[in-house]
């Protein structure tokens, strides 16, 4: 069956919303970003302050030499994530298949919908309207088979836009366009291309596969597939979460062990909940410290048996830090573990020992608890000497 | 030492010795064969301190005597050697063995003899003989279950338990349990259950492949070591000391669904599925539903999944349950059964598989936890 996958886009967002909640910024250069004097950089910009050649990553000391005459706002991302949930329930209305990709985008697979909606097209004006009427702002959207498609047709004719690229047509409309509009093509990417005489999707598409595979390696691969308009990822709810991890800055640096391990098991704790929640599994489990002199390490060690414990991640976090400081005995600055190489929730169940299967009881039921009662309701007492900080 | 045998007598003799011989090991003297003569016959023997193997023949003896030879070079030589006579002579001034075959010759360099470590000899101890037909048919329908890592020693055995004229082999590694029967020929004296290396139990099965007359065994007093006695051969093994679990406790006793499959249908469905649970975690997951049959699915996260249905006579309430591939098919690809019977309670309890008709052998297999 052909798909029908929409991306959405809001335009120039955090401004946008800037400008809903205060009209007198509305036809002006508005950056969000922070003040003119501060070391950060442009998050969002206008489209009046695009017009100087101001965007998104770029110094704010630089946006502020292109473009004195710009108001610049720190931003106020409480507000934007709400705008941003709202955005998202207008979409889920429309469709279960929803993959927000952030605050202000999101894939949308309404595959099938069509006896049901009327053609694609009318859909994706009557969600571009739902927007501008609930939420006073432009979105662009973008049809296409399939992601990388309907993305690059999203940003073909911003703000308030509607690109359609009917089946078939795909790798003629890339074509024409520079590489740096496909996804995933950085500066870096475009530079190399640039080299070998390739400055169009149309012209990465028209390289022999073995070619690219052995210039740019299996990202290559992708990246070709894509040129060609050919991509198979599904439209995932969430995205597919690849690792999980916390750190933290200690109050002062340390080497007191009990300190170290009770705030390693906090983090543990956090990222195991995560784990836990997402319904994942996982093989590797990775510690992250930096020491006094700002020298940062981090040691991986896989298990073949996967986990979502968090005794068991606890325990090779653990391992890994009597090993690394056995190794180095300096104060420890920052720490931080993580895990990676996620897999699902299935397991084999143990017929001799049901200790992994009691300790997965307890772990859901402080989960249960924290969540009703906030996470410092129940602690263990490795923890205990974080109790001043953390209550 | 002055000896001469037939090529294919010292070949096949140290073919047999030759599992034995310990490969990675720091006590150098055991990758040697000891060879040396016993009455009319040449004894050859290895061991590698967990398993010990003896084995004679033919040979006619000019003069006794005995030596340590490394095995390897040993074998490999006379394994390239025509088969005819070979004599055999050893120097014990410079403990050289020197080879004649044909219009071959070979000297090699060994220890001597008193530097091997002491074959066990079991005198006496708990007797018993069984059928070695039936005791290879028991061994592989139960040694593979035994544990493959050694974080609980005594699962990676086999738990051997005589009692009169029966002989009950079972292997755990906490996920399933293997438990197999048989008659005893003649009956165990007292009592005993002994845990057998799992290694030693692979050795002892290729052992008794050409095997026709009973097997003794016998396990010492100290019950620490067990012999079996074969024609010409004899293999000792150390035994593993602990206590094996309990496993009358890990077979449930009652079941909700029961259904009766033909091996060789659910073997194929298994087969199919299995292909793609290899890419996944290796979940095989079974609906079985009464009046209709066994669903067997199997999927490969972004790649494809599988499908497939057998018939089967289902007694008892619509069930699902998942299992990892490999744990079926370790057992159905050595089922000589037409017909076995699966008998489940919840998706998180024991799957049980059991012959019809006679309780001969039993398979536990703890299920996999899945989302259905």
């Amino acid at each position: 069956m052909t798909r029908q996958i929409l991306h959405i886009d809001l335009d120039a967002f955090f401004v946008s919303v800037e400008q809903v909640l205060n009209p007198d910024l509305q036809g002006k250069p508005v950056v969000v970003g922070g003040h003119p004097d501060s070391r950060g950089v442009v998050t969002c910009a206008s489209y009046e302050a695009r017009k100087f050649g101001l965007h998104a990553g770029m110094p704010i000391a630089t946006a502020h030499r292109l473009c004195p005459q710009a108001i610049f706002i720190p931003g106020s991302f409480s507000i934007y994530r709400d705008y941003s949930a709202k955005f998202m329930d207008i979409l889920a209305q429309f469709s279960p298949d929803l993959e927000p990709g952030g605050l202000d985008e999101a894939f949308l697979d309404l595959t099938g919908f069509e006896p049901l909606y009327g053609p694609i097209r009318e859909t994706a004006h009557r969600i571009k309207s739902r927007i501008r009427e609930e939420l006073e702002i432009t979105a662009s959207i973008g049809i296409a088979t399939c992601k990388v498609v309907a993305k690059v047709a999203s940003d073909f004719s911003k703000p308030d836009g509607l690109t359609e690229v009917t089946p078939g047509t795909e790798k003629e409309f890339l074509a024409p366009l520079p590489v740096k509009d496909l996804p995933g093509v950085g500066p870096k990417m475009q530079q190399a291309l640039k080299k070998i005489g390739v400055s169009t999707i149309g012209q990465l598409a028209d390289l022999p596969v073995s070619f690219v595979k052995e210039n740019f390696g299996v990202f290559g691969e992708v990246m070709h597939r894509h040129a060609n308009g050919i991509d198979n990822r599904e439209v995932k709810p969430y995205g597919e979460v690849k690792s999980i991890s916390r750190e933290t800055t200690l109050a002062q640096d340390t080497l007191d062990f009990r300190m170290l391990k009770a705030t390693l098991r906090y983090l543990t704790e956090k990222v195991g909940a995560d784990l836990r929640n997402q319904g994942k599994q996982a093989k590797c489990v990775t510690l992250k410290l930096r020491y006094s002199d700002f020298d940062t390490i981090t040691r991986s060690q896989t298990q073949k048996q996967p986990t979502d414990l968090d005794q068991a991640i606890f325990n090779v976090g653990s391992e890994l830090l009597d090993k690394c400081l056995s190794q180095r005995r300096q104060s420890v600055r920052l720490i931080g573990i993580g895990v990676s190489n996620l897999v699902g929730p299935e397991k084999q169940l143990d017929m001799l020992d049901n200790s992994s299967l009691r300790l997965a009881y307890l772990d859901r039921a402080i989960d249960q608890i924290r969540k009703k009662y906030g996470f410092g309701a129940i602690e263990r007492g490795q923890t205990l000497p974080l109790r001043d900080k953390y209550h | 030492m002055q000896v001469s045998c037939t090529q294919e007598n010292l070949s096949r003799g140290l073919g047999i010795v030759g599992r034995a011989v310990a490969t990675r090991t720091t006590l150098p003297i055991t990758n040697h064969v000891l060879i040396s003569t016993d009455n009319s016959r040449l004894r050859l023997s290895a061991t590698n301190l967990e398993i010990a193997i003896n084995c004679w023949i033919g040979t006619q003896v000019e003069e006794e005597g005995a030596i340590a030879i490394p095995s390897g070079l040993l074998t490999d030589f006379v394994n390239s050697l025509p088969s005819e006579n070979i004599d055999i002579k050893v120097a014990p001034q410079t403990q050289t063995m020197e080879i004649k075959c044909a219009k071959s010759e070979a000297r090699i360099s060994g220890q001597k003899a008193d530097e091997f470590p002491p074959i066990p000899r079991i005198g006496e101890g708990i007797t018993a003989k069984v059928d070695p037909r039936a005791l290879r048919n028991a061994i592989s329908q139960m040694v593979f279950a035994a544990a493959v890592d050694d974080s609980r020693p005594v699962l990676t055995g086999g738990y051997a338990q005589f009692s009169g004229d029966k002989l009950i082999l079972a292997a755990a590694d906490g996920f399933r349990l293997a438990v197999h029967n048989l008659g005893l020929v003649a009956p165990a004296g007292e009592e005993a259950g002994v845990i057998i290396p799992a290694r030693s139990l692979r050795e002892l099965d290729r052992l008794l492949r050409d095997q026709a007359d009973p097997v003794e065994i016998t396990i010492n007093p100290q019950r620490s070591q067990i012999l079996f006695r074969l024609k010409d051969v004899e293999i000792v093994s150390q035994l593993i000391q602990g206590n094996f679990p309990d496993y009358n406790q890990l077979i449930p006793q009652s079941h909700t669904t029961r259904a009766v499959i033909n091996v060789a249908e659910f073997l194929r469905a298994i087969k199919s599925a299995s292909v793609f649970a290899r890419d996944g975690s290796g979940i095989l997951k079974l609906m079985i539903t009464p009046g209709e049959g066994i669903q067997i699915s199997a999927r490969a996260e972004e790649v494809g999944d599988n499908e497939g249905t057998i018939d089967a006579e289902i007694e008892g309430q619509e069930a699902k349950i998942a299992f990892n591939s490999k744990y079926l098919m370790d057992i159905f690809t050595i089922l000589e059964d037409e017909k076995v019977a699966l008998e489940v309670t919840t998706p998180s309890s024991p799957g049980v598989f059991r012959p019809i008709g006679d309780d001969d052998w039993v398979q536990v297999v703890m299920p996999m936890f899945v989302q259905w």
